[in-house]
């Protein structure tokens, strides 16, 4: 009975949905004008009316050819997810990722995508980036190498566009990497030294965290430039949108999410806005990308963002089965929920997918902090961290913290990334050794203990007392907390867990006031591009409190600051060596630099490899090409780097 | 009365000039701005942002100027009837909440009218047959509906809507029109989707406002003005009716004006829990990323609404009751 009012409700639901016109008609016959490319059917009718030209007039010369997972797949359908308003706009970057080139579906190398080659010279100092020849914007404009030439002279060395010339298009020297047009779909990237992660940067250079993508739809976004468009009328423009400057309305026009006519490349192009209830994707009629046997992709022909006031009821959603394809703010804590529902109700499986590497919970430690000298010298005491890791019974919060997933380690690369530096490093001083942790703790001087049995620091009656600092993001960090607390009072270190506020935390870890937290180690597979944790030069805003003044060392050139010790400069030297070799060195490099970083317990790790951050995924029954295994982080994009646009609906 | 009217209208702008200020420094007040919210929201969603971008954000988001010239310049709009631009949705605050607005509006009118049209018979019926089963067990209702939080009620209901017909009841209308313009399928679509929200909304005000009633109607039955009219041969429904309820309904007229800026806060909750395009989730939000000029507007609407509320309790008292207006 109950099974029956189901499907009742499903079919209604369905039928809805067809009403609606939110499904394209149902096919009717093959186009005849395009022997060698298949059209959508969702296309084939306006291209039968003679609104779009076929598709073949519509591809590049020499499409990208993608390799489906699974098999062939059919046209049609809508992706349901769930996002939560328009502060949650990587949800739609993950999904698209709208590239020159990128990662391959488990992260170890860099595929092509809108480019069709990228080559280095033989020194590395030059890079050349082909463009798909006849490739087409959304709105059928060329896509060419002046959309390249349009970022380089007009946005980033536009002083009010680009303030600040980003780490990766400066040379050594500080001067700005030249680009140049070599002819209308090549154009070349010039470095003064070797540059030899330049396709991972450009993997990411995809307009994600409102970065400007490396190529813009120059004709299109002209208007709203001051060189190209006179003052007054912009400025007109300008406040009849409200914004004060050009500036902002150039970056709120650039970004495809926010503003559904901007054209772009990616597989679907937004039709509505993400500040809407409804943000929703159609395909890209232009899309460069075919599969092997010439079906133009992508094979869904919308994605549907619904919006949802928290993430609560985004899960509740996805446990009713009304999202077909949801990773992002799926809760880990739900898993049991998901699976018992998975048998149940038979709408959905869930896949996980484990981080890429690093650690899903890991302690910082402020080498730099300043407030209490007495803690300041216990925090550097490399003796003191590297008990603080031994006291820690890590199996306790893999059962209770992640219900038995993943294992206990160290921030370093996963197992299967190349940069693995073996079990050596990934597990030291991850054991739970507390009489170990006692005996080194009485060596280095806190072998007084008051009448509660915590100790003092050496000299004085005051208690050695710990502030944990905690945000409830991701995972069950708060909990996690709560443990490494119990754990460490055992030992005799008071510890005091403060759970704080997003904004408070950042603030406190920009201002060096944090002692001790707990954040992720995902830059394990990237030591050397984007914002890698282990850099002391790009720490705060998003990282780790491992060393706040070293940073502002090395930003006064030595002026101001913390002048960091000598295993933290080789780390600086290191990744930057690493940008300039060739792989196999970076191989090496990255694991030395793993086995500094873990030698000297900046960061203790905890539980690593867990599917925590968006990889506890909920996947309709019928939607096919879904890799089990997929490389997941944020410069993968994931799932992004799953080549979305082969996802389908098995009729 | 007029005198009265005119003097708090006069006032009006000098207040919401006062509670401008008062508003734009609490929303401020919690550490970082929004660009420290806006990256640490990134950052807990999986990204991490490079310092140039950071400086590249304060400078489009003309967070790099002192606070006080930020707050001019949101004054500045507001003088010219402009609620500015929201940092966070890069929309005019205006679209947006006025977006929300009409079906916060529409909700709270709804679960309002919903409200008096169950607790105001209720009440009478109890306070004339007291002491009798029915009154008893109306008695019960409302203390459960008292006791009972709002946003817990929805989140039974939706867990049995879930458990037995395999439905998620949230939002206000189906997916396929929640982007539609306006049409007639969609307001029926609206209508199959309020009502819940509305009896939910409705329940805890209706239980209060049967009690409310059923005391003051008590107090009044017993006054020597009933039995003398009793005496003279009314009819008892004319006279309870005429006389008696009209004065135990006071408090609850005076209370209309509160009503107004309740509706829009009181329901923060439930339209979170039940992901409710109302305008309460949407200041919540506001105010957790500190985007200060939408946060403000959507706070100086409230003050506004207060005042306003005010003064129609004030108007409407007088008009229920010829003691005040005598006062007057």
């Amino acid at each position: 009975m109950k099974g029956k009012r189901h499907r009742l409700v499903i079919l209604t639901i369905a039928i809805l949905a067809l009403c609606a016109g939110t499904y394209a008609p149902t096919p009717t016959h093959a186009l005849a004008q395009a022997p060698k490319y298949k059209e959508a059917p969702m296309l084939a009718e306006l291209v039968k009316a003679g609104k779009l030209p076929p598709v073949g007039q519509r591809l590049p010369e020499d499409p990208l050819v993608v390799e489906t997972f699974e098999s062939i797949g059919q046209h049609g359908g809508m992706w349901r997810r769930g996002f939560l308003g328009p502060g949650d706009f990587n949800n739609y970057h993950r999904v698209v990722y709208d590239a020159l080139v990128r990662y391959s579906p488990d992260g170890t190398k860099v595929d092509p995508k809108l480019a069709s080659k990228v080559e280095p010279s033989k020194d590395f100092t030059s890079w050349t980036v082909i463009l798909r020849k006849g490739a087409k914007w959304s709105d059928g404009t060329p896509f060419t190498a002046d959309d390249i030439m349009f970022w380089y002279n007009d946005v980033l060395l536009n002083k009010d566009l680009t303030p600040a010339i980003p780490f990766w298009m400066r040379n050594k020297d500080g001067s700005t990497v030249v680009v140049e047009k070599i002819n209308d779909n090549t154009v070349r990237w010039v470095y003064r030294e070797p540059n030899t992660t330049f396709l991972m940067e450009l993997a990411n250079k995809d307009s994600g965290d409102r970065v400007y993508a490396v190529f813009l739809p120059s004709n299109y976004l002209k208007q709203f430039h001051v060189k190209y468009t006179d003052k007054a009328q912009l400025d007109r423009m300008a406040a009849d949108a409200k914004f004060r400057t050009w500036v902002e309305l150039f970056a709120a026009r650039n970004h495809p999410p926010e503003n559904p006519m901007r054209p772009t490349m990616a597989a679907w192009v937004p039709v509505t806005r993400v500040s809407d209830q409804m943000f929703i994707l159609r395909r890209n009629p232009y899309f460069v990308g075919v599969d092997k046997a010439g079906n133009q992709l992508p094979y869904i022909d919308f994605i549907q963002f619904k919006f949802f006031t928290d993430a609560v009821s985004l899960n509740m959603a996805a446990i009713a089965g009304q999202l077909d394809l949801q990773e992002r703010h799926i809760s880990l804590a739900n898993y049991p929920v998901f699976k018992e529902q998975e048998k149940k109700a038979g709408k959905y499986r869930i896949i996980l997918w484990p981080t890429f590497g690093g650690t899903d919970a890991s302690v910082s430690i402020n080498q730099t902090f300043a407030k209490d000298p007495d803690l300041a010298k216990l925090f550097q005491n490399k003796d003191f961290r590297i008990a603080m890791s031994l006291a820690i019974n890590r199996n306790e919060i893999k059962e209770s913290a992640f219900l038995g997933l993943g294992e206990p380690r160290q921030p370093v690369a996963a197992p299967w990334h190349p940069y693995y530096p073996g079990d050596a490093y990934a597990k030291k001083y991850t054991e739970y050794r507390a009489d170990e942790a006692n005996r080194m703790l009485d060596r280095i001087g806190l072998d007084r203990k008051d009448a509660e049995g915590f100790r003092l620091f050496p000299g004085t009656t005051r208690r050695a007392t710990i502030e944990l600092s905690v945000v409830p993001a991701f995972g069950p960090w708060p909990d996690i907390a709560q443990l490494v607390a119990k754990d460490w009072e055992r030992v005799g270190i008071r510890t005091i867990v403060q759970v704080r506020d997003r904004s408070l935390h950042f603030t406190m870890r920009q201002a060096n006031d944090l002692q001790v937290e707990i954040w992720n180690q995902d830059t394990s597979g990237f030591p050397f591009t984007g914002v890698p944790k282990y850099d002391p030069r790009s720490l705060l805003y998003g990282t780790l409190t491992t060393g706040p003044l070293w940073k502002q060392w090395y930003d006064t050139g030595g002026r101001e600051g913390v002048e960091p010790p000598a295993e933290t400069k080789r780390i600086v030297e290191l990744i930057d060596r690493g940008k300039t070799v060739g792989p196999r060195d970076q191989v090496r490099i990255a694991q030395e630099i793993f086995k500094i970083w873990v030698d000297n317990m900046y960061e203790i790790g905890i539980i690593g490899l867990t599917p925590m951050i968006q990889g506890v995924v909920v996947a309709n029954v019928r939607m096919r090409n879904v890799p089990d295994k997929l490389g997941n982080d944020w410069p993968l994009r994931t799932p992004g780097n799953a080549r979305p646009e082969t996802f389908f609906f098995k009729k | 009365m007029l005198r009265v009217i005119v003097q708090r209208l006069l006032l009006l702008p000098v207040l919401l000039l006062v509670f401008s200020i008062l508003v734009f420094v609490l929303v401020q007040a919690p550490p970082g701005d929004f660009l420290t919210s806006y990256v640490s929201m990134l950052a807990a969603s999986g990204s991490s942002v490079d310092m140039a971008q950071v400086e590249a954000l304060k400078h489009q988001f003309g967070l790099d100027q002192p606070i006080h010239i930020q707050y001019v310049r949101w004054m500045e709009s507001l003088l010219k009837g402009d609620l500015g631009l929201s940092l966070e949705y890069q929309r005019p605050n205006r679209e947006l909440i006025g977006e929300f607005l009409l079906l916060t509006v529409l909700l709270a009118l709804l679960s309002f009218i919903f409200t008096w049209m169950i607790a105001i018979p209720a009440g009478i019926y109890a306070a004339t047959h007291p002491r009798s089963f029915l009154d008893y067990a109306l008695a019960v209702l409302n203390y459960v509906g008292v006791a009972t939080p709002n946003f817990l009620l929805a989140l039974v209901l939706m867990w049995l809507a879930f458990s037995h017909f395999g439905i998620s009841i949230t939002g206000l209308f189906s997916p396929e029109y929640v982007q539609a313009p306006w049409s007639l399928e969609r307001v029926v679509d609206l209508l199959k989707h309020i009502w819940l929200p509305m009896i939910i909304l409705g329940i805890a005000g209706t239980a209060r406002l049967t009690r409310i009633m059923r005391a003051n109607l008590l107090d009044e039955l017993n006054k020597p003005y009933v039995v003398t009219a009793r005496a003279k041969g009314l009819s008892e429904w004319r006279l309870v009716l005429k006389y008696p309820v009209r004065i135990a309904l006071n408090p609850l007229v005076s209370t209309i004006g509160w009503y107004l800026p309740q509706l829009f806060s009181g329901s923060l909750i439930v339209a979170t829990v039940m992901n409710l395009p109302n305008i309460g989730p949407l200041l919540l939000r506001a105010l957790v990323s500190q985007d200060m000029y939408l946060a403000g507007s959507i706070l100086l609407i409230y003050c506004f609404l207060t005042i306003v509320g005010t003064l129609i309790s004030d108007v409407l008292l007088a008009w229920a009751d010829p003691r005040i207006r005598m006062e007057g």
